[in-house]
């Protein structure tokens, strides 16, 4: 089960099943102690500003500038898709893939936050032509 | 004549190459599909999700959209595909 952690030294959060062993922002060895989530909550300070559909885009854009894939070329539909998400946000609580259906299991459903891991799934896996099930990512 | 349904999304960019399809299926071969969308529609939502034991095995084990459902048949058909084998699906499920 994944618990929430606070570094002693510069107050990073890490959620999961074991505290990094070096803090990646402050490199600060064993500085790791656990906290409940309530805690960790009130540890992040808001942002300051909301998170855009362009700050989603420039996210996703970076983090797949780092991979195999990319966001989709084709701008019309990957708009279309950041309107799904957002507004699965704004209605159901977390970024929902617009093309499946949350289950109210919340485990189950955070399979399908974008991004989620299509490396996995039929539509990507061994596929030349790999996309994830949405399309918003394509295999470069 | 069976009952031939869709679960589909908003802003879902297959089912939005799909809707067409259906809309001249319909015309062409005199059928009639239940449209329900389910982001926007918790009912429909429910509808979509009290299916799940049969939906998900067919679709990657997700509830994922345009899901083409016959409820008297069992028969599903998961995503975006060419009016070909939309009108088969039809044809086989419409009774």
């Amino acid at each position: 089960m994944k618990r929430t952690w606070r570094c002693f030294v510069c107050n990073d959060i890490h959620y999961g099943t074991q505290p990094p062993e070096v803090c990646p922002t402050c490199k600060v060895r064993r500085a790791y102690v656990e906290i409940s989530s309530a805690e960790a909550g009130k540890a992040c300070l808001p942002s300051p500003a909301p998170f855009t559909k362009d700050d989603f885009r420039r996210a996703i854009e970076d983090f797949a500038a780092k991979n195999e894939f990319q966001v989709n070329p084709d701008r019309e539909r990957v708009a279309t898709l950041i309107e799904g998400i957002f507004a699965n946000e704004a209605n159901h609580g977390l970024k929902y893939c617009p093309c499946r259906l949350a289950t109210k299991d919340f485990a189950e459903d955070l399979k399908i936050v974008c991004p989620c891991n299509f490396l996995v799934h039929e539509t990507y896996r061994g596929r030349e032509k790999g996309a994830c099930w949405c399309g918003l990512f394509v295999r470069r | 004549m069976a009952r031939l349904m869709m679960f589909h999304a908003l802003e879902c960019p297959h089912c939005r190459r799909m809707l067409p399809l259906v809309d001249r299926l319909e015309k062409e071969e005199g059928l009639s599909l239940e449209k329900y969308e389910v982001w926007h529609d918790e009912k429909n939502a429910d509808l979509m999700r009290s299916y799940r034991d049969v939906l998900a095995p067919a679709c990657g084990g997700q509830l994922r959209t345009p899901t083409f459902f016959c409820p008297d048949s069992g028969e599903v058909m998961c995503g975006e595909v060419d009016y070909e084998r939309l009108k088969a699906w039809a044809r086989k499920n419409s009774g």
